[in-house]
């Protein structure tokens, strides 16, 4: 029965340090040339709300009556909203608050989460058992009914929205941590780590986050989108941030009043949360595949 | 079938027990007094320590924490701190609502989303996958919000075949449908974007399996291996995602509810979270939680249907 | 890229006559995608099957046998990712240039093939019964309770007690010997006339590989079917084969009737292959393995793609491709070595994948 049975594995040797990660991303990348797409377009975004007061024809806040819910023309390109404000002006600063929000939320959720994650599946025992149920009860509230709840006890301001998204993403991200630690905590050198009389803090920022860093900034993009959809969800109930800064959702609340005459007040800012959302989409799906070991062939 | 059905039962009691002590907690720990919201800052001291007192407030939190589950228990779900009707009877009211919308919404997304999915990835990286890929991305890119506007705008607006306001005769079963079309297509066609990536991957899985080869070797016509052996494994996975995204459906139908003008428990709750009305706020988050232990308790019994190998366990 | 089908230059021995061959493979090359780029992980695969023989292809893990089997089937992925040329004669027709409908028809009733792993083969949502008596509804336009009352006789063949309590039971309640017996009840439900078997009993437990072996041998002489037989196990071979085709890195590159390929192997790599079975009657240290591995398909070597790890290997294997040619004197047994068989160094310089 022992005939040979050299196995010739199949030379797709998978390390995991950063130049590997590195090359199979730009691999995907160019595979994938929709996610280029995503980058570019985020990155413009980025820009556009960096360069606002560069780029903007006009103060965003700055009110005219007589120039109200004017159409798109050559002096207010994506027209004028009930206060006389320029709604293109708006949009551009209105960038600002999804990409803050959006980002520090999911950074916010991302430590947070990644630091209970990486406890549990370190620790093990009843200090995962603990988090993880926590966890697994926060992720069965609807995203954004969790948010609206924080938010209402809160109050609505930046700060407290950032919190509020961060609560709900802090869940998932604990989740994603938690499986490759486990994987990690059992390998031979964690032991020798160990052996060595290295502190369990220790080993968990230096040995453990960075394996399981990848997939954590993977997803981190994706729900990044999920937050400034959530975001501008939110500025839509008439939670977001107060008036007169504008935000996108908050832009479609004023600008939904008055759909039968000044249509555009509400199409040009949900384009924008569609574009920016869309763009992360575009982004975090292409990276998605760069770190699944399923679709690397 | 029946001890597995006993045993999910059984599982979902803790987790619903968890779920009731984080929204009693999230309720009583973030700041903010119901007691001041509801009087008003000018209340005098004597006037909201009364009423706090009233709501049982200046208790200790787990004689309270004692009191909320036990009138949970007995079905009580309490009631509303401004209009003075039941929890139940304000949800009672909404219930159809938001019924129809998620089950149309649902069904427009299994409807669509599977049949595309499938579509997708037997044809994988061949145009169809492409567009099929590119539209679902942007579909899940959309805020509930702005899907919408957008359908109002065309259909209502434009071409005025739908009314702007959904508001149903409950009674006239037409006019209950007339009135569900555009909210359940707003959420539906975010479902189907959901519904489409989740057949898409989890039949590509499954067109990879050894059993399928095994029926191509017998000569199973392609349909037949696709909709007969494949389409029953890849609907197992498929089924938990549905699952998981009704919690995504239900939050969105906030959105929606609040464009068309509709009734619903999403509404419900943003009302009551502008008054304050914290006691409301607690009972329909306790029926949220209710709704999604229930969903789940669903989800793993259609499992169990699907699946010989948990039936038979 | 896949050279020409008919390369004449791979003869295929043929020592039982025309009249009685079902299946005659000439020039099989298969070629796979990798980046771009297909390489062939077949190449110039020749052989005769005769009515109720047995034929074995033997080699290592990853040396072409299973792509060939599925090529035959036509089971490989489609034209971007896959790529297969030569002709593969049945009953008056290529295998390899039948429309799709036409090769459905085929499979399953007049060919069929059984695979390595029982545990993942079989469909776990669906019932025993209905997998087993499915070809009879697709090629006998049976109805699916006539094809069940088939399924109950087909699991009586293939030994399985209780046929019909297990008819209505799933996958999951079989134990892996089990459900290899349903898979070969349903290959052979419409009797074909070739049988494929993708290392049927390799994932088996060992006292249930003989059963299933034995199984298999006797329904191939009671069926009048010709079998196709892949394995590393030349303990197998030894008790079941006619004939048998050694092949590495996707060449055959010996063939010759069971008995005296035992008595003369004539390839090095045959004789490796013999050298590291276990036998009682010599020394474990006599027990060696074959040095090194067979190369990636991306990475053959130019010449004689056994050169690399031959002991016997000259200068001049490195840079010709020695041909598949039958010993002087022996027209039944071909081997494709320039060092043991003259003959088999006038193919040149040809045919680089």
């Amino acid at each position: 029965m022992t005939a040979p049975t050299l196995d010739t594995a199949p030379d797709t040797g998978r390390g995991t340090g950063a130049p590997r990660f590195l090359a199979d991303l730009l691999r995907v990348f160019n595979a994938n040339k929709l996610s280029w797409l995503g980058l570019v377009l985020f990155v413009g975004l980025c820009l556009a709300a960096v360069f606002a007061p560069l780029l903007a024809t006009h103060d965003p806040i700055d009110q005219s009556i007589l120039y109200r819910l004017r159409p798109p023309s050559d002096s207010h390109w994506l027209g004028t909203d009930s206060y006389g404000r320029d709604v293109f002006s708006r949009i551009l600063y209105g960038a600002r608050i999804s990409l803050i929000i959006g980002l520090a939320s999911i950074a916010l959720g991302l430590v947070v989460g990644g630091a209970l994650g990486i406890l549990a599946g370190y620790r093990g025992g009843w200090v995962d058992q603990a988090i993880m149920r926590v966890m697994d009860v926060l992720l069965s509230f609807p995203t954004l009914i969790m948010g609206l709840l924080v938010v209402a006890m809160l109050g609505a301001s930046m700060l407290n929205l950032i919190i509020a998204i961060a609560f709900t993403v802090v869940p998932k991200f604990a989740r994603i941590a938690r499986a490759p630690t486990i994987a990690v905590r059992e390998r031979d050198y964690i032991e020798a780590c160990r052996a060595l009389g290295y502190s369990d803090l220790r080993i968990m920022v230096v040995h453990i986050l960075p394996n399981v860093l990848g997939e954590i900034l993977v997803l981190a993009s994706l729900w990044t989108a999920t937050a400034i959809r959530i975001e501008a969800s939110l500025s839509f109930i008439g939670l977001g941030v107060a008036p007169p800064t504008p935000t996108w959702g908050g832009m479609i609340r004023e600008g939904f009043e008055y759909i039968l005459d000044a249509p555009w007040l509400s199409i040009y800012p949900g384009l924008a949360v569609l574009l920016l959302v869309f763009s992360l989409n575009l982004l975090g799906d292409g990276l998605r595949d760069a770190i699944d070991p399923k679709l690397r062939e | 079938m029946f001890r597995y059905t006993l045993h999910r039962l059984l599982a979902a009691v803790p987790t619903l027990l968890a779920v009731l002590t984080v929204i009693f907690l999230i309720i009583r720990v973030v700041p903010g007094d119901p007691a001041i919201a509801i009087l008003g800052d000018n209340a005098s001291q004597q006037v909201i320590d009364a009423f706090r007192d009233r709501l049982g407030l200046n208790d200790p939190l787990w004689v309270q924490y004692g009191r909320f589950l036990a009138e949970i228990a007995q079905g009580d779900l309490g009631s509303s701190m401004v209009s003075g009707r039941t929890v139940w009877q304000e949800v009672g009211a909404v219930l159809p609502y938001t019924i129809d919308l998620t089950a149309a919404s649902i069904l427009i997304g299994i409807l669509l989303g599977i049949p595309l999915g499938v579509l997708a990835a037997v044809h994988r990286n061949g145009w169809i996958d492409y567009v099929t890929r590119l539209v679902s991305l942007l579909g899940l890119s959309f805020p509930a919000f702005f899907t919408a506007i957008l359908l109002i705008l065309v259909f209502s607006i434009e071409l005025r075949w739908f009314p702007v306001i959904s508001r149903a005769d409950m009674a006239d079963p037409a006019d209950r449908l007339y009135n569900l079309v555009l909210p359940a297509l707003s959420l539906g066609l975010i479902m189907t974007a959901y519904v489409t990536r989740a057949a898409r991957s989890s039949m590509l899985e499954v067109l990879g399996e050894d059993y399928v080869r095994t029926a191509r070797a017998k000569g199973v016509p392609p349909r037949v291996v696709v909709l007969h052996h494949a389409l029953r494994n890849a609907l197992i996975p498929i089924v938990t995602v549905i699952g998981l995204y009704l919690g995504l459906l239900i939050g969105n139908s906030v959105l929606t509810e609040i464009v068309f003008n509709r009734p619903g428990l999403g509404k419900l709750i943003v009302t009551s979270l502008n008054q304050r009305d914290y006691a409301m706020l607690q009972g329909l988050m306790v029926v949220y939680a209710c709704f999604i232990v229930v969903v789940n308790l669903l989800t793993d019994l259609t499992y169990g249907l699907l699946d010989p190998r948990v039936k038979h366990q | 890229m896949p050279s020409t089908p008919n390369s004449a230059s791979d003869p295929a021995p043929d020592n039982a006559g025309v009249s009685d061959t079902v299946l005659s493979v000439r020039g099989l090359t298969t070629a796979f995608n990798r980046r771009g780029h297909f390489h062939a992980a077949v190449r110039h695969v020749g052989f005769d099957l005769q009515r109720n023989e047995t034929l074995c292809l033997v080699g290592e893990s990853g040396c072409g046998k299973s792509v060939t089997a599925l090529s035959l089937m036509r089971l490989l992925p489609g034209r971007r990712q896959c790529r297969v040329s030569g002709s593969a004669w049945f009953d008056g027709q290529d295998l390899l240039a039948l429309s799709e409908p036409a090769m459905t028809r085929l499979r399953g009733a007049r060919l069929s093939m059984i695979f390595q792993e029982p545990m993942t083969s079989l469909n776990p949502v669906l019932p025993i019964g209905a997998q087993v008596g499915e070809p009879l509804v697709f090629h006998r336009g049976l109805s699916r309770q006539e094809a069940e009352r088939e399924a109950l006789r087909l699991l009586d063949l293939v030994k399985i007690p209780d046929a019909a309590r297990r008819l209505r039971q799933f996958p999951h309640q079989f134990s892996g010997g089990m459900r290899q017996r349903v898979m070969i009840a349903m290959a052979l439900a419409c009797r074909p006339d070739i049988l494929f078997a993708d290392e049927p009993t390799t994932a088996l437990d060992v006292t249930i590989q003989a059963q299933v072996l034995a199984l298999l041998n006797d329904l191939r002489q009671e069926r009048n079917l010709s079998l196709v037989l892949i394995t590393h196990d030349l303990g197998v071979v030894a008790s079941v084969a006619d004939r048998v085709a050694v092949m590495y890195a996707g060449e055959i590159v010996e063939q010759a009737p069971a008995d005296r390929l035992f008595a003369r192997p004539s390839h090095p790599y045959t004789e490796a292959l013999l050298r590291s079975i276990p036998r009682s009657d010599r020394d474990v240290g006599e027990l060696r393995a074959i040095s090194g591995q067979v190369p990636p398909i991306h990475r053959m070597p130019a010449g004689c793609r056994y050169a690399p790890r031959c002991p016997v290997a000259e200068a001049a294997c490195l840079d010709a491709t020695p041909a598949l040619a039958p010993l002087p004197g022996d027209p039944a047994h071909a081997v494709r070595c320039r060092v043991r068989n003259p003959a088999a160094a006038s193919e040149g310089r040809i045919g680089h994948a």
